[in-house]
């Protein structure tokens, strides 16, 4: 393992700005960002995108799929299954990366400078970014964060070492209504920069 | 009552659980037959007799369980069940160490000049034949691992293919007393013979496995004809022999499968047990591979038996005896004996069709469990013949598992080994083609039970 790898994972609420966040966070710390490439990633391996941004992230439906010892047919676990893999191969390389979501703090639980991050904001909030992002009503906006939320939340119980969003399982919580995106994104990175001192770690690999 | 509603309400929530699949389906049935045993007859009934009968491990001592006897027919653990698939996992295991299966398939691609419509020919009718005395998993893994690899190298869509086999699996599994789980649960406990099976519901699955092939090749000769055509350069598909680990192995491992199926076509005759087979098969296996390939490759062999598919059949079978012992699937039974009016015909389609409706939506293998002393009662109350139920039964919760990707194990593995190569087969896909060839030989089977039985 590369002893200056740092890798932090980055759950959220979805209109919390969690992607922008990791994105800010990435680019201050000069290293790369893995929300969306992680679907390119799955896709190199032979599946089509379609299918793939179709199961990204979603629970398993338990009435519509079975396991069997180590098969499950279920499409949400198999691509999931994938994206551990994917996760666990950049991993490997030894280059450090902020991660969005996909339940990277447990997949990586191994690596030594995992810094688990998740990022909350208040309703109201949430609520303008889904709305002006999606071009959305208040009802629509309000549905749609409630049901994103709920496929997040049922899929990282299931895979996760931790329950979604409480607070044992990460490094970090922070509301990211209190300092906006990009004051939460520096807030994070000093945090980052913080524990790199204490490591020894003076640059984070690339 | 009271404890015909424990016992109920254990079932149901066992079965509930399994739907669910938040948890190992063996712990699941092992807790419902743990509190089966500790709160339907410890508590409620007050019968320690009620514990030993069910977990009947008396059976192991009485001479008919390994020679000569009827198979057991009492309530509780059907040891015969554990102790034949038990072995025949290990020489399957065996088997697939040598490298057989793999070195079959590519064979017959080889056989065919890797033309794509024999091709899929030749593979439906190796899954169903392989499934009359192989686990159908095993049958559809190793064939579906092929037809991917062969797709990688034919230039074709396997899921046609796969689709094909994973039906012939569940259908040749149908044929025999070996090939399907709920098949040998119905053989060991009503006291049937692989013959009986094989002229029987072998017939059925006969002559539904002709209308099977022409239905599938039906649906996809254009497409494979089309992938075919479309197919530049020159085909360069490994040669069958590279798939052979080691031949003696694969002499030996071909020679104990060759027993077994002769030892299972005889057992009427010879009088040997399933259970009795299922550990000489067992022995052979370790013996063969110890010789042919070293000590070290017997825990690799007995680490591939799937230990959970057999506690799970423990659990079960003690959950099923519950609801056995407490009266409540004679309730069952004289439901159906009333909603039928004691009209054969109508019994038999409630059966056949009941039986394939829930095996395509929830596992087979509790429901064949639960059901056969349900056919028991009925037999005994309406005086209708058990083994046409037996058979009606067996039929029902094979083939009707072929409905959906989730009817039967088979289907999960070969939908799951599929999709991990990047060939997800989604409901729709899956249930446009499967669905009408399940109801074509639901079809066939019932009217084949009313011209032979009724």
């Amino acid at each position: 393992m590369n002893e200056n790898q740092i890798i932090v994972s980055v759950g959220r609420e979805h209109g919390s700005g969690g992607h922008f966040i990791a994105q800010e966070l990435a680019d201050n710390l000069g290293i790369k960002l893995y929300d969306k490439e992680i679907i390119e990633g799955v896709v190199e391996k032979g599946f089509s995108r379609e299918f793939v941004e179709a199961m990204d992230e979603k629970p398993i439906n338990y009435f519509l799929s079975r396991r069997i010892g180590e098969f499950s047919n279920s499409p949400e676990e198999i691509v999931a299954e994938q994206v551990f893999d994917y996760i666990r191969e950049i991993a490997k390389k030894g280059e450090s990366f902020v991660i969005v979501g996909r339940c990277a703090e447990s997949v990586l639980r191994l690596y030594p400078h995992v810094l688990s991050v998740f990022v909350t904001g208040d309703k109201k909030d949430k609520l303008e970014r889904i709305k002006t992002i999606y071009h959305l009503d208040s009802m629509a906006a309000q549905d749609r964060i409630r049901r994103v939320d709920s496929k997040r939340k049922q899929y990282h119980n299931h895979y996760a070492d931790y329950k979604w969003g409480d607070s044992r399982g990460y490094d970090l919580l922070i509301n990211s209504s209190r300092l906006g995106i990009d004051g939460t994104a520096k807030c994070l990175a000093g945090y980052v920069h913080a524990y790199m001192e204490v490591k020894g770690i003076k640059n984070p690999s690339r | 009552m009271i404890a015909q509603a424990a016992a109920l309400i254990i079932f149901v929530g066992m079965f509930v659980l399994i739907i669910l699949d938040k948890f190992e389906r063996q712990w699941i049935t092992l807790v419902s037959g743990l509190l089966m045993l500790i709160v339907v007859f410890g508590i409620c009934l007050h019968s320690p007799q009620a514990i030993v009968d069910t977990l009947n491990l008396k059976a192991f001592f009485v001479k008919s369980f390994w020679y000569g006897g009827e198979e057991s027919a009492s309530a509780g653990i059907n040891w015969s069940t554990i102790v034949f698939i038990a072995g025949m996992m290990i020489m399957v295991e065996g088997l697939g160490h040598s490298g057989f299966f793999r070195w079959l398939c590519l064979s017959l691609a080889k056989a065919v000049h890797y033309h794509l419509v024999p091709l899929l020919i030749c593979f439906m009718c190796m899954s169903g034949f392989l499934s009359m005395f192989i686990d159908s998993i095993t049958v559809v893994l190793f064939l579906a691992t092929v037809t991917i690899e062969l797709s990688r190298m034919l230039k074709y869509n396997p899921v046609p293919m796969i689709l094909a086999e994973i039906f012939c699996a569940n259908l040749g599994g149908a044929a025999t007393m070996s090939g399907d789980p709920p098949n040998i649960i119905i053989g060991t406990s009503l006291g049937y013979t692989f013959m009986d099976f094989i002229s029987n519901t072998g017939a059925v699955v006969g002559i539904s496995f002709v209308f099977a092939l022409v239905y599938f090749w039906l649906c996809f000769r254009k497409e494979l004809r089309e992938n075919e055509a479309a197919r530049v350069g020159e085909v360069s598909c490994p040669e069958p022999s590279t798939a052979i680990e080691s031949k003696p192995a694969f002499l030996c491992g071909i020679l104990v499968f060759a027993l077994a199926v002769v030892l299972l076509i005889t057992h009427a005759q010879t009088g040997l047990t399933v259970s009795c087979i299922g550990v000489i098969v067992a022995v052979l296996t370790v013996m063969a591979m110890t010789a042919t390939s070293g000590i070290q490759v017997i825990p690799r062999i007995f680490r591939g038996v799937d230990y959970k598919t057999l506690l799970f059949f423990i659990g079960l079978f003690v959950s099923v005896g519950g609801l056995e012992q407490t009266g409540v699937l004679e309730v069952i039974a004289h439901f159906i004996s009333v909603i039928s009016g004691g009209n054969p015909y109508v019994m038999t389609a409630i059966i056949l069709i009941l039986s394939a409706g829930c095996s395509a939506l929830i596992d087979n293998i509790p429901f064949a469990a639960t059901m056969i002393p349900v056919i028991q009662s009925l037999s005994a109350t309406t005086g209708m013949a058990l083994p046409t139920l037996a058979w009606t039964l067996s039929l029902g919760t094979d083939i009707g598992g072929n409905a959906t990707p989730i009817g039967a194990s088979a289907n999960v593995v070969g939908t799951s080994v599929s999709a991990k190569n990047g060939h997800p087969i989604s409901w729709g896909k899956y249930c446009k083609y499967c669905v009408p060839a399940t109801v074509i030989v639901i079809m066939i089977s019932l009217g084949c039970i009313y011209v032979r039985y009724l």
